[in-house]
Formats: C-alpha cells, sequence, structure tokens
C-alpha cells in the first residue's frame, strides 16, 4: 500500500486539513455569490442554525435526533435479536438454509421504502410502522451476515475441539459462536448503517417527529438550512453510534486488540 | 510382545468425489506399539492426512477396521491428541484457556484444570505466556502450546500432521527435539505425518513410507540410528544411507503417480 502509516497526530492534521479546505471553499464560494444561498447556505449559517435549533426553548433538533435514534435502535435490536441466532443456524445446518435460502433472497432485495405501503396499512403511522420498516429493511441482512461469518468459521478448530471432548453442543459454544462473532460484529455495523436509511425514509413519508421528518417537512418551506441541519445531524449521529459500536468490538474481542490487527 | 497401541487391519478408504470414487487408501496395515514415534512418508495425496483422520475417528473406513488398545474405533477419539500443521488454536483464548480446554469440556473443575494447564505450559517452555493470546505469538511458540493443548488431555496417542512444515528450518530442528524429550518424558506413542525424509529419520523409531495412492505400506525401516539424533548422527553414512533408500522409494512412487496422471 506504499509509504509508511500515518501516526495520530498527522491523520488528524490531515483530515482537519482536509475538512477546512472543503468547507472554507464552501464558504467563500457562497459569500463571493458564486453559490446563491438560497439552494446551498454557507457552512457558517449551517452551524449557526443548528445551534439556535438545538438550544433554542424547545430543543426541536435534540427530540428529532433521540426520536430518530431510538427507532433506529428499536428495530435494529429487534433485527439483531431475530436474525444473529437464526442466521446461526442457517450457518450450522445445510437443511435450514436450503429452507429459508429462497425467502431470504425474496426479502433481502427490497428497499425499506417498498415496506412503507403495507406497514402503513398494517400499523398506521405511529411508532410501531417505524420499528417494522427498519426490522424489514434490515432483517435479511443480519441473516445473511450471520449465515456468512457462521460459514467463515475456520473448519480446524471444529474438529481440534471435538479431538479434544467437546460435545457437539459444547462446540457450539466455545468455537462457533466466539469464532463467528467477529464477522458478525463487522456485518451489524453495517446493518446499523442501513437501518439509518430505513428510518430517514419512512419519516420522511409519514411522521410528524425525526430527522427524516424535519429534513421533509424543511423541503416543503424551500428552507435548506434546516434541510442541511438535517443531513448534518444524521451524519453526527451515526458518527456517535459508530464510535460507541467500536468501544462494544473491543470489549467483545479482547484477543483482536491485543494482537494489533486481525 | 504387548498388545499394539494401533492396530490398522487392511485399512480401505474410497472417496466419492464429481470425478468418481477415488481409492485414498487401500489394505493399509500398520501396529503402533505404546513408546513408539512411527512416521508415515510418502508423497503428497497418498492418503497420509486420511489415515490419521480415521485414527482420530473423524473418518470411518469403507474397508477393514483400526483397533485403539484393542478396541474398534467408533466416533471422534479424545484418546487421540492431534497436532495440526497450522496449530488450530483458538484466537480468543489466552495460551492458559486453550491449554485448559480439554480438561475444561471433560468436566474437569477450575482449579484442576488451570493447575494441569500450568503445568503443561511449563513443560512446553513458554510459562511466563500464560495470558498471551495466540496472535501475540510466533509460530513456533504457537505450535508449542498446541502441544501443550494436546497433551494436557492426557491422550494414549499424538496424531501430528505435518506439524512443523510451515516453520522455518532453526525453529522446526528446536522443536523436533523438544517433540523428543516431552514424549520420551510422558511416554506417548506418536503417529507422525511427514514429507521431509530429513524429519522423519530424526524423530522416528519405525519409518513407513507409503506407496502414492492408493495408499499401502510400501516399505518399513526400523531406524537404528543413534539418539539423539544431532547434526552429527545426521551427517552420519548411516543417515545418507538411509536417506538416499527412502527418497528413492518416495521418488518411484512420485514419478509413477505422474506418469499414471498422464495417461489419457
Amino acid at each position: 500500500m506504499g509509504g509508511k502509516a500515518l501516526g495520530l497526530w498527522q491523520t488528524l492534521v490531515y483530515g482537519a486539513g482536509g475538512l477546512l479546505i472543503f468547507l472554507g471553499g464552501w464558504e467563500a464560494l457562497v459569500r463571493l455569490g458564486v453559490i446563491d444561498a438560497y439552494f446551498l447556505p454557507a457552512p457558517s449559517d449551517v452551524l449557526r442554525r443548528m445551534g439556535a435549533m438545538a438550544a433554542g426553548p424547545d430543543a426541536v433538533l435534540l427530540h428529532d435526533v433521540r426520536m430518530s435514534a431510538q427507532r433506529v435502535l428499536m428495530g435494529f435490536v429487534l433485527s439483531a435479536a431475530i436474525g444473529v441466532p437464526l442466521g446461526l443456524v442457517m450457518g450450522m445446518s445445510r437443511r435450514v438454509r436450503a429452507l429459508l435460502g429462497p425467502i431470504v433472497s425474496i426479502i433481502r432485495p427490497l428497499p425499506a421504502l417498498s415496506w412503507i405501503p403495507l406497514s402503513m396499512l398494517w400499523l398506521g403511522i405511529d411508532e410501531q410502522q417505524k420499528y417494522a420498516i427498519v426490522f424489514m429493511g434490515s432483517f435479511a441482512s443480519v441473516l445473511v451476515y450471520t449465515t456468512d461469518a457462521t460459514l467463515r468459521v475456520d473448519q480446524t478448530l471444529i474438529i481440534a475441539a471435538r479431538n479434544l471432548g467437546a460435545s457437539r453442543l459444547q462446540t457450539v459454544l466455545h468455537v462457533m459462536l466466539p469464532g463467528a462473532l467477529p464477522n458478525i460484529l463487522s456485518g451489524l455495523k453495517v446493518v446499523l448503517a442501513i437501518a439509518w436509511t430505513c428510518v430517514i425514509s419512512a419519516e420522511m413519508v409519514g411522521a410528524n417527529s425525526g430527522l427524516g421528518f424535519r429534513i421533509w417537512t424543511a423541503k416543503e418551506w424551500s428552507d435548506t438550512g434546516q434541510v442541511l441541519v438535517g443531513m448534518l445531524s444524521i451524519s453526527l449521529t451515526v458518527l456517535v453510534l459508530d464510535i460507541l459500536f467500536r468501544g462494544l468490538e473491543r470489549l467483545l474481542l479482547p484477543w483482536q486488540r491485543e494482537s494489533g490487527r486481525s | 510382545m504387548t498388545q499394539a497401541v494401533i492396530q490398522a487391519r487392511e485399512v480401505g478408504m474410497r472417496f466419492h468425489t464429481r470425478e468418481g470414487e477415488l481409492a485414498a487408501l487401500e489394505d493399509f496395515s500398520l501396529d503402533v506399539h505404546k513408546g513408539e514415534v512411527v512416521c508415515l512418508v510418502g508423497a503428497s495425496g497418498c492418503g497420509k492426512s486420511t489415515f490419521l483422520n480415521i485414527v482420530a475417528g473423524f473418518l470411518a473406513p469403507t474397508a477393514g477396521q483400526v483397533l485403539l488398545e484393542g478396541q474398534p474405533i467408533s466416533g471422534v477419539e479424545p484418546r487421540c491428541g492431534m497436532i495440526f500443521q497450522n496449530y488450530a488454536l483458538f484466537p480468543w483464548m489466552t495460551v492458559l484457556d486453550n491449554v485448559a480446554f480439554g480438561p475444561r469440556v471433560n468436566g474437569a473443575s477450575k482449579p484442576e484444570r488451570t493447575e494441569r494447564a500450568r503445568h503443561w505450559i511449563r513443560v512446553v517452555g513458554l510459562k511466563g505466556f500464560e495470558q498471551a493470546y495466540p496472535g501475540e505469538l510466533s509460530g513456533g511458540m504457537q505450535q508449542r502450546v498446541a502441544l501443550s493443548r494436546a497433551l494436557a488431555n492426557e491422550p494414549e496417542v499424538l496424531l501430528c500432521d505435518e506439524p512443523f512444515a510451515a516453520l522455518d528450518a532453526m525453529t522446526r530442528q528446536i522443536l523436533q527435539q523438544e517433540l523428543l524429550r516431552v514424549v520420551a518424558e510422558s511416554r506417548k506413542t506418536v503417529l507422525f505425518i511427514t514429507h521431509s525424509i530429513d524429519e522423519a529419520l530424526i524423530l522416528s523409531n519405525r519409518l513407513v513410507v507409503m506407496s502414492a495412492r492408493p495408499g499401502r505400506v510400501k516399505a518399513v525401516y526400523e531406524n537404528d540410528l543413534p539418539q539423539p539424533r544431532t547434526l552429527d548422527v545426521q551427517l552420519t553414512d548411516r543417515f545418507l544411507e538411509l536417506k538416499r533408500e527412502v527418497w528413492d522409494l518416495v521418488q518411484e512412487e512420485v514419478v509413477g503417480s505422474m506418469t499414471a496422471l498422464q495417461r489419457p
């Protein structure tokens, strides 16, 4: 990959530099009138607007973030709670895999948006409908990632465990599960991002709170500032969740931390 | 003579593959006695690993049978501890937990299995590395862990499937001596697969040359080289003479199987 690795400080300096150039250029283009602020407000205005929306008497932005995050987490936890155990079983049993494979293949390509009409008919537009959208949009991916992670557990480790006298159940608990865990977790990290796109879509179509709702109503008023505040909030929230998830990974996989890269 | 620990009686193994039936072993008979180190040498694909997997109980032979201490092997056999070329350590467990795994799944209490694991870790010279993860250790150290993990389970037989093939030459020599020392101390029986004739001559009491597929016993050598087989022994006429003899046999098989493949 050419060259030496960058140190932590260098990485930070380069990252901040890139960001400054990007934002500075943007700011300048708007200030100089090259870009009409009506179509794209300057970053300084977006930040000011964000501060106002977060700080104001009703702190509407924080409420939106909380609502969206809650919907994402409920739907995500639900699909992980069902998808991970089922995916493990699929990874371990050819029969179950053959039985469920076609169903998964049918559900998986469906975008979360396509579930909106049915879910609204069935559940209205209350919270359960949002959970359902996130669930339907992420469940099949959880299954596929978990099945794949289970299939990729080193077969020699299973043979070694059986050779040492482990029963089938002990092999599943002590070898298959921890062996599949790293790939399950990286799969879930991808699914968490998918869950966010699901909830934003769901909120744009039928909701009265949440970041997707906020962006969509702003569009009705041609309030590009608020649209950008909403988009920026999505990025920041996902960033925070990603950091939390990494922390969880380090906690659950101490052996990968000790040995550096895996 | 006492009863052999492993008795293979006219063992045959056929696999069904896409290309049709494949005979991996045919009429393979071999006795391994207590305390012996028997090395199986042969060209790749001669069924060495297949035989090891039969002894470990992972494969059931399609003909003949293998007896362990007089009893037919039925199912996975923890009395035969395996050592793999790629170590097969559990990367998420510390060295201590890896070595304690066998006693743990066999129901030993925590203090008991910890004590046993510590003992065998010390025997293979890894005292102080109990809390390390396998990923932090060199290949040679990982194979020491694998050896102590197998021994902590107190097997009758050690089944070694080219365990040193992935190591550098220096480490391999050291581990060969370590293996012999540990095996002698613990009075274990060893069935060792290798494609290195040097390694087989250094380790074995008896050296079995296998034919190309289907694998049979082509020749058996009682290895009378003096112990320990230091570099001096490896430079003696007797060593070189044996090496040439074995090499000629193995080469015959390799060439034979290659011309067989070329036939339309």
